[in-house]
């Protein structure tokens, strides 16, 4: 089991999203593939549709918000086939990237209804599982997580079987925890780090169920391996401080020194694990030991609850030594430490209060164009203020992340909503011109004396193809000739006809001289209508080829023209629609943006109450620590005075002080 | 020691506890802020769509995009594109581009409008090859190359598609253009 770490919880969730969107949206036979370990990218398969791929392009640079609204956009234009199903994994993973696990709920559940693919069912339980979990609704999570049939890519299906031993452990049921748990330790295919948590989870919960020895011999397992990273050698770390609190509280110091003393000086656990050792001696009856380490924790940041109480424990040791001045030193220096982190401690409410931590966070966590926080994404760092480690705590407190991640969503919303306002206006007054311009120039075309001439045009090229028809079935190879030889025709026919006269008349010429003439007629003639018949085919195809051109070119202007009556009567009602559009989104955006805000402030003032808890929280523990100190002051000069008054009366002791040594 | 067990058993809890419960269930502020996002996602959407629509009508509407198909032998730089002789489009890459488009994503470079007829696109890219000199090797070779492709446009939307391909033979990028 995960240890309480909800930044942990999510950037694991993530990571098992992150592999399914790839594995599921990459791999065509997603159940005969395994989906690599997280860091490593499986192949990617083509892309049939470009808007999709886009959306995928914003997606892999963690734009979550650009990307969902992108495919939200293709999928409303319907160019999102054939990745219909892809996307909605897709959309369902970047609503819970952004933050949106009802709707991402509510997309896995329609996506179980409507999908046919066996794995994209399976996957969507899962996340529905994960979901419901994250959410507490605990026997919703586990009908979720029942109801997925196969086995899941190798990275799900380790989840799979954790988000089960969970679930188990949340209803009390450790043995069964402890039989799923168990598996997954002894699977080798799982991840070491996923092994690691699942036997420290498994140790727990058999602790828990009654298996005490079992239990302890798993975290014992894990408290004396060999580790390779970070993340794994603080595990370990976290083991033996289990086992050494679990062996303090079962009275067995001497098991629990040795369980504290394997973790490290310089991790994350290591103030726990000083003052738990320094309690396992205290509890041996060896003060002089407990004070060893408890002296070093004394002396570190007194952000950790472990390091204020050292400064009790130390004088504690040093009294139950004997040296009950130095302890009385240590506990009034403590007392006067208790007093002064006490008023740090309200003069950083107080700055909470005015605003500066959030302010802080958001320098250290800027807002970028397009893009929110996601929801993966963790508050790492305080910002610069006095007193910033007092806030320390609330890093690892995953209400603390959700309330800064939800202002910091809300004010890139605020962002967003403020730029549609003015591209709105943009839109408005574009429209306006577009109409203007519309409304000023149709009707002119429109309204022209001669009309678009169209009808004339059709007729003419009515005629002119019926007059190519003619010549094609009569081959009158006359009617294209060019200028020159039609000229030459006329001129011809003209002859023919002056020597028809002449012959007519004999006296008008010599006999022979108009048979000559006939005959270099009948020649000439003969070669033009050789020449005519030739060129005829040519001619007559290239006729029919213009005018297939010109019936081309008048069919796109009685088109174009057609298109124009049709714009005069439908363009002034797209302009009535694109303005009640723009009104009805002007009026959402407007409704939105003073609930924006209120939210905004709203929020500000829970993560700020948040923050102010945790500092009450040490307060009150100040106080009490406070209250202990002055209570063993007042014991310690109580026994100074008693033993004082029954030391014999001798005079002044050497030290004059009347302080017991 | 009752103080001291007591604050044994909660420094126990605090160590050693595994998140045995689940998470409380949400509070009301986090579903209002949920339900706000939700609703803002959902204007934004239907702003995106009369943007699209009032500015880019789909009888008018163009969209180019650019897509990698390589393995390592070659590193997007930079992309231009004319259309009609007209520089509409250049961007210069960064790595989490050139690695979105490496796994696989598309990126839309180019949404405009055009009327019916035919056009010419000319795209060039840029970007750097192979190392020379096998591994180890620092240098690489600097790529350039171009595509032109006539289209027709008509009363549908257009898109084009620019894939950038690894060409394992000559060991060199290649343009391919894909349209929609």
């Amino acid at each position: 089991m995960k240890p309480p770490e909800p930044s942990l919880a999510k950037r694991l969730l993530a990571i098992a999203i992150a592999a399914a969107v790839l594995a599921f949206v990459y791999n065509r036979n997603a159940d005969a593939q395994t989906v690599a370990a997280p860091a490593a990218d499986p192949l990617p398969a083509p892309v049939k549709a470009p808007h999709y791929g886009d959306a995928l392009f914003h997606f892999f640079q963690e734009n979550w918000f650009g990307s969902l609204t992108g495919l939200m956009v293709s999928q409303q234009f319907t160019r999102i086939a054939p990745h219909d199903d892809e996307a909605e994994v897709l959309r369902g993973g970047l609503l819970l990237s952004w933050g949106l696990h009802v709707e991402a709920g509510e997309v896995f559940a329609r996506l179980i209804e409507t999908t046919t693919a066996a794995s994209v069912r399976d996957r969507a339980w899962f996340f529905l599982a994960k979901i419901r979990y994250q959410r507490g609704w605990l026997a919703e999570s586990e009908d979720a997580l029942a109801k997925v049939a196969g086995v899941l890519p190798a990275a799900l299906q380790e989840d799979r079987l954790l988000l089960q031993a969970q679930l188990a452990m949340a209803r009390g049921d450790f043995a069964a925890a402890a039989v799923v748990l168990d598996a997954l330790h002894k699977d080798p295919k799982a991840s070491t780090v996923g092994q690691g948590y699942a036997r420290f989870n498994l140790g727990v919960a058999l602790v828990r169920s009654g298996e005490v020895a079992r239990g302890t011999a798993m975290l014992e397992q894990i408290g004396s391996a060999s580790m390779a990273t970070e993340e794994e050698r603080a595990l370990r770390d976290r083991a033996n401080v289990a086992l050494g609190f679990a062996a303090l509280q079962a009275s067995d110091p001497l098991a629990a020194r040795g369980a504290l003393q394997r973790v490290r000086m310089d991790g994350a656990f290591s103030n726990k694990a000083l003052l738990g050792f320094g309690w396992a001696s205290a509890e041996l009856k060896e003060p002089r030991r407990a004070l060893v380490p408890w002296d070093e924790l004394a002396q570190r940041d007194p952000g950790d609850a472990a390091v204020l109480e050292a400064r009790i424990a130390v004088p504690y040791a040093l009294a139950e030594i004997g040296a009950e001045g130095q302890a009385l030193a240590r506990y009034e220096e403590a007392s006067s430490f208790y007093g002064s982190e006490r008023k740090r401690l309200a003069e950083t409410i107080k700055a909470v209060r005015d605003g500066w931590l959030v302010e802080g966070l958001f320098e250290l966590n800027p807002l970028q164009k397009g893009q929110g926080m996601g929801w993966f994404a963790s508050v790492g760092q305080l910002p610069q203020m006095p007193h910033a480690r007092h806030l320390a705590p609330l890093l690892s407190g995953h209400e603390f992340q959700e309330a800064f991640k939800n202002l910091r969503d809300l004010r890139f919303v605020d962002g967003n909503l403020r730029d549609w306002l003015s591209s709105l206006s943009v839109f408005n007054d574009m429209l306006d011109q577009r109409r203007a311009a519309f409304t000023e120039r149709l009707p002119k075309v429109r309204a022209r004396p001669e009309g678009s001439g169209l009808a004339a045009l059709a007729a003419r090229c009515d005629a002119i193809a019926a007059e190519l028809a003619r010549v094609e079935a009569n081959t009158d190879t006359e009617a294209l000739a060019p200028a020159a030889e039609r000229k030459a025709l006329a001129t011809m026919a003209l002859a023919h006809e002056t020597i028809a006269k002449a012959q007519a008349v004999p006296e008008s010429a010599p006999a022979e001289d108009l048979a000559q003439a006939a005959e270099r007629l009948r020649r000439i003639s003969g070669a033009l209508t050789w020449r005519l018949a030739q060129a005829h085919t040519a001619r007559l195809w290239d006729a029919k080829k213009a005018q297939r051109a010109t019936d081309a070119a008048l069919a796109e202007a009685t088109g174009r023209d057609a298109a124009l009556e049709r714009a005069q009567q439908e363009e002034p009602k797209r302009f009535d629609a694109f303005a009640a559009r723009i009104a009805m989104l002007s009026q959402r955006l407007a409704a939105l943006q003073p609930r924006v805000v209120a939210l905004g402030s709203e929020q500000q003032a829970a993560l700020q109450d948040i923050a102010v808890a945790e500092l009450q929280r040490q307060q009150e523990r100040l106080d009490s620590y406070e209250t202990q100190a002055q209570l063993a002051i007042a014991q310690l000069l109580d026994r100074a005075q008693i033993a004082q008054r029954t030391r014999p009366a001798r005079g002044a002791d050497a030290g004059g002080t009347g302080q017991p040594r | 020691m009752n103080r001291w067990i007591r604050n044994v058993m909660a420094l126990w809890a605090l160590a050693a506890c595994a998140a045995a419960g689940a998470q409380t269930a949400a509070a009301p502020l986090d579903i209002r802020v949920q339900d706000l996002k939700a609703e803002v996602m959902r204007l934004n959407r239907d702003l995106l769509v009369l943007e699209e629509e009032l500015l880019f009508p789909a009888n008018t509407q163009v969209a180019l995009f650019v897509s990698m198909d390589v393995g390592k032998l070659f590193n997007l730089e930079s992309v231009q594109i004319k259309l009609d002789d007209k520089l509409i489009a250049q961007h210069l890459y960064s790595p989490l581009e050139v690695q979105a488009l490496h796994r696989g994503g598309v990126q839309r470079v180019y949404l405009g409008n055009l009327k019916a007829g035919e056009h010419s696109i000319d795209a060039f890219f840029t970007g750097q090859g192979p190392r020379l000199g096998g591994e180890g090797a620092t240098a690489r070779r600097d790529y350039k190359r171009g595509t032109t492709l006539k289209f027709e446009k008509g009363s549908e939307p257009k898109y084009i598609e620019l894939r950038i391909r690894d060409s394992q033979q000559k060991l060199q990028p290649e343009f391919e253009v894909k349209v929609w």
